[in-house]
């Protein structure tokens, strides 16, 4: 009856099916634990010892940025985990000891107006340190006739009355009224908020409140909020509104295709890395401006920080109601700072050698990171806030001070004269930019190369031969753009020259072309065709000779090479980037490199590539880096449970079946 | 009764109740030891279990105490302001488990008959394998497959239903135009029903390993006789396999629904929350109690903790509750006591 007795063949053939199998399976273990050793082989032990692993959670807004910082200090043997989980979680674990540091958007909520309760932190215990700026961008899914729209403006009233529910659809009279050069459709709004406590949702509903208030109000009355209605970490929602946690997952959804009329807020660097462009937001000036870095940096020269160096509570806080109410043409309003929230006394698991770490991780954050920022679509700090840093670092115990000369920080906002740089750079606004009956073809953010067609009417009539000379007057900032090279300055990322693209129209006229400027004509040269003109990006190589061509003119680096090449063209848009940190043989722009601790101490040399960087936003924040890690998970759990299982059913001999 | 009939016994052995031999062996050390350490893992499940239930209690004193019986009567969960309760949180759980059982139970049943009773041997024990890795893919995958790939595939199905049974109120959805090409999408996604559709996956195999494993212990006498009584295939599984296995079926969909109940990341990661209860599955917006811990309590002050776990406290009870029953469906049908044999 046993069927192994039963047949004689039975045994006979069992064995070599084994064997086969046997033999996969271990090629497949040994592969795994070969590719363990190698991992583990990689890391230098020697400085592992010196640092303590160290962990932190909060903002997911600034969470790219602290994510490069992260990546780039590995090579130093700093091991640092970060938990993107939204501002609230990070100053709730901050406070319940959980995490060595935080990530925070706002400060802690002593006085929280919105019902929830209040933050109480022990009294000097903690010191906030400013660590990147940038803006909150509201990145939207929309097509009009099957095209992506890719140069959406809005009032500020507008967006408010779009995240409360008062504007439904697209084509709304008042939307419509921004945007000349569209025809809006008739689809409805979905507005996609943050689901977990989050300090861009603070930042959002502070604005309104500041800027709006009778339109939040009555969105708080509707929500059930009421009366508990002051600026609040967690948004309220009413039906037809998508809630979504972290920036990622707002991210995520307004990217997917079936999300069509979606529109959420997030950080700008997230609309880069998922390839979607943002809403121009009107500003006092009466211009619709995008938060490039640049023009962050602008809007934050009306931020008031809270210099009360005695009052721990508020050292270094932000008030935004002067940005706001900025009236530069270039100011975006919701710009913000992103904070670090330091630990200034030992105790639970944060002792001597975590605060050692978290020094040296701060030092390299507030200095040599700030340089590449501005490629993750961040804005770095200016040189007070670096200053005030670095002496909150030295609050940390067991923290090994650093006597750090920023010039060789290479911050891209210093100048000698300890103006912001970055800011007196920022392009102004194009005309037709301006309030009014014209709109810019140009796109936004992570499509800053793909122009929208816009209507005829809205379309800027200026001479075409003028172009050249509207491209230079469109960057007057105060000596910093030097044509040295004959006519080799390019237009900066993405803005590419806005009135000669206007003023050729292709053929058929639908796409006007962003009249991608190379470098080398010194004029606009619209592109034939004009499906997919690459605005201002030019190619890598011609921009390459490009950098080339300014370096060897003037023989030392000079700063007028803005929106200089890079090779993913997320990474160009909108970054002024400075060029001491192009690479003249690559063309690769920004980014610390692994030699940074070195060339630091070497001035003149011209910094390399940084790889890293690059390789951190794209993966990082991109739907690329969770499918590959699906591939990866579902790969490993192959080899972890199939092939074993499958070795198993056949090793059993006797199988009962 | 038949047995008495049957059989005639010496009356003195049918007296009392039947005792177990004394163990009349002396007990070597390692006989104690192993009586020992079985003992004590046995009495650590129980101890633990009911730690798990006292702690819960214990930290949830503060927040029901506070609210009392409206816990169970109020819809948003805003602790700190004094106002919350499961009422809409628990009605979407119970939502999506429904859901996913709905969806699972068809597809785990017709698995664990076609492995029994039809597939080939070679095939059996492949499939026997897959089915038990889809049990061993951790759930965060299933999450973000449910939140980026399936969600917009779902969404056709959604629309579908909604456009031909939207005058069920079950299946109907606020906001949803589908004479409109420019419609919205978005009000399918983030749903209990795509929530539930995922959830289903990870059920499936718990399900279909419970049902399988009761299948394969119909008597084979009884599925031989059925043979010789002339049934068909479908005739016998009809009339034997699920007679005999109606516990298991029953005991596994509950096993199930326990696991569906609780299902935390992947729940988390696709829906919207929302604490307005809605019975349209299929409209945008969801919520479950392990889902709604998992958003707050990174961020939930002393008297939200104290709250979630109240919230904890009711789905322990609840799993608690699906779960014995389904074990006592499955250990009655273990023994055979639905069978004649």
């Amino acid at each position: 009856m046993n069927p192994s007795t039963d047949s004689p063949a039975g045994p006979r053939v069992r064995p070599r099916r084994s064997r086969s199998l046997a033999s996969a399976a271990i090629g497949v273990w040994s592969l795994l634990i070969a590719s363990l050793c190698v991992a583990s082989a990689s890391t230098p032990a020697a400085v592992a010892q010196e640092y303590q692993r160290i962990s932190g959670e909060g903002s997911s807004w600034s969470a790219n940025a602290i994510d490069a910082m992260r990546v780039n200090v590995q090579q130093f043997g700093i091991t640092i985990d970060y938990n993107p989980t939204g501002s609230t979680a990070g100053r709730k674990n901050f406070l319940n000891g959980t995490v060595d540091f935080a990530a925070s958007d706002i400060p802690f909520q002593f006085e929280p107006e919105d019902g929830s309760a209040p933050e109480r932190p022990a009294p000097g215990s903690y010191a906030y340190m400013p660590i990147t700026a940038g803006g909150t961008a509201f990145m939207y899914n929309l097509r009009i006739n099957g095209a992506q729209v890719t140069n959406l403006r809005l009032s500020g009233e507008n967006i408010a009355k779009i995240f409360t529910g008062a504007i439904k659809t697209w084509n709304d009279p008042a939307i419509q009224a921004d945007n000349p050069g569209l025809n809006m459709p008739a689809r409805n709004i979905v507005p996609v908020v943050r689901a977990e406590g989050s300090g861009s949702t603070q930042q959002l509903t502070m604005w309104m409140i500041d800027r709006h208030p009778a339109v939040w109000q009555s969105f708080c009355e509707r929500s059930g909020r009421a009366p508990a209605c002051g600026p609040t970490s967690f948004y309220p929602t009413i039906s037809g509104m998508i809630s979504q946690s972290g920036d990622v997952g707002v991210s995520q959804y307004v990217s997917q295709s079936f999300a069509e009329g979606a529109i959420g807020y997030v950080n700008y660097s997230y609309a880069l890395g998922t390839q979607f462009p943002v809403v121009k937001l009107l500003n006092a000036a009466g211009y619709y401006v995008e938060p490039t870095p640049e023009n962050v940096a602008v809007s934050l020269l009306k931020a008031k920080i809270n210099t009360n160096e005695s009052n721990p509570q508020t050292y270094l806080t932000q008030d935004l109601s002067g940005v706001y109410t900025d009236t530069d043409p270039r100011s975006y309003q919701l710009s913000s700072y992103s904070y670090l929230i330091l630990p200034t006394k030992v105790g639970g698991q944060f002792n001597e050698a975590k605060g050692r770490t978290l020094g040296d991780f701060a030092y390299y954050a507030m200095c040599q990171a700030q340089q590449s920022s501005a490629s993750l679509g961040y804005s770095p700090m200016p040189v007070n806030l670096v200053e005030a840093s670095f002496e909150q670092i030295r609050k940390i115990p067991g923290v090994q001070v650093q006597d750090i000369d920023i010039t060789q920080c290479k911050n891209p906002t210093f100048s000698p004269d300890g103006g912001n740089l970055l800011a007196e750079r920022a392009p102004q606004p194009q005309a037709c930019d301006k309030q009014g009956p014209l709109q810019c073809p140009n796109g936004t953010a992570g499509l800053a190369n793909v122009p929208t067609a816009v209507n005829p009417s809205a379309q800027a009539a200026a001479p075409a031969a003028g172009s050249g000379s509207v491209a230079s007057s469109a960057n007057p900032a105060g000596g910093a753009s030097s044509p040295a090279a004959g006519g080799a300055a390019t237009p900066t990322a993405g803005g590419a020259t806005p009135t000669a693209g206007g003023a050729t129209p292709t053929a058929g006229g639908a796409t006007p072309t962003a009249g991608g400027a190379t470098p080398t004509a010194g004029g606009a040269t619209p592109t034939a065709g004009g499906a997919t003109p690459t605005a201002g990006g030019a190619t890598p190589t011609a921009g390459g000779a490009t950098v080339n061509t300014v370096l060897d003119a003037s023989g030392a680096p000079v700063d007028a090479v803005t929106g200089a090449p890079v090779v993913d063209p997320t990474l160009t848009a909108g970054g002024v980037i400075d060029p001491t940190t192009c690479d003249p043989d690559t063309g690769l722009c920004g980014g610390a490199s692994a030699q940074v601790g070195q060339q630091a101490a070497n001035a003149a040399q011209v910094a390399s590539a940084g790889p890293v960087v690059t390789a951190t936003l794209r993966n990082g924040s991109g739907w690329n880096g969770s499918l590959a890690l699906i591939v990866l998970i579902v790969l490993l759990m192959m080899a972890v449970v199939v092939v074993p299982a499958m070795a198993w059913r056949y090793f059993a001999v006797e199988h009962p079946t | 009764m038949t047995a008495e009939l049957r059989t005639v016994l010496p009356p003195q052995e049918r007296v009392g109740e039947p005792e177990p031999r004394p163990f009349a062996g002396r007990q070597g050390r390692s006989d104690k030891v192993f009586t020992r350490v079985t003992f004590l893992s046995g009495v650590a499940v129980l101890a633990i279990m009911g730690a798990v239930g006292f702690f819960l209690t214990l930290e949830s004193t503060d927040a029901l105490g506070r609210v009392g019986f409206s816990f169970l009567t109020t819809s948003v969960w805003e602790p700190d302001r004094g106002e919350f309760g499961i009422k809409a949180v628990l009605t979407f759980t119970v939502l999506i488990a429904l859901v996913a059982v709905a969806i699972a139970f068809p597809i785990s049943m017709a698995t664990a008959l076609f492995i029994v009773e039809i597939a080939p041997r070679r095939v059996k024990s492949w499939l026997v394998s897959l089915v038990d890795l889809m049990a061993a893919v951790p759930s965060v995958v299933y999450g973000l497959w449910g939140a980026f790939l399936m969600q917009g595939q779902v969404i056709g199905l959604s629309r579908w239903i909604n456009t031909w049974f939207g005058w069920i109120p079950l299946f109907s959805v606020d906001g949803a135009d589908p004479g409109n090409p420019l419609s919205n999408a978005t009000v399918y996604t983030a749903s209990t029903f795509v929530a539930g559709v995922v959830v289903a996956m990870m059920v499936m195999p718990i399900q279909c390993v419970v049902m399988r494993e009761v299948f394969s212990q119909v008597p084979p006498g009884e599925r031989e006789g059925a043979f010789a009584l002339g049934a068909t295939r479908w005739g016998m599984i009809r009339v034997v396999t699920l007679p005999f296995g109606r516990g298991g079926i029953i005991g596994g969909t509950m096993l199930g629904l326990g696991r569906a109940l609780g299902e935390t990341i992947a729940v988390y990661m696709i829906i919207s929350s929302r604490f307005d209860i809605s019975f349209h599955v299929l409209e945008s917006g969801s919520n479950s109690v392990s889902a709604l811990i998992a958003l707050r309590y990174a961020e939930a002050s002393d008297f939200g903790l104290s709250a979630l776990f109240s919230a904890g406290l009711s789905l322990f009870l609840i799993t608690l509750v699906v779960n014995f029953t389904a074990s006592w469906f499955v250990a009655r049908s273990r023994s055979g006591a639905d069978s004649e044999a």
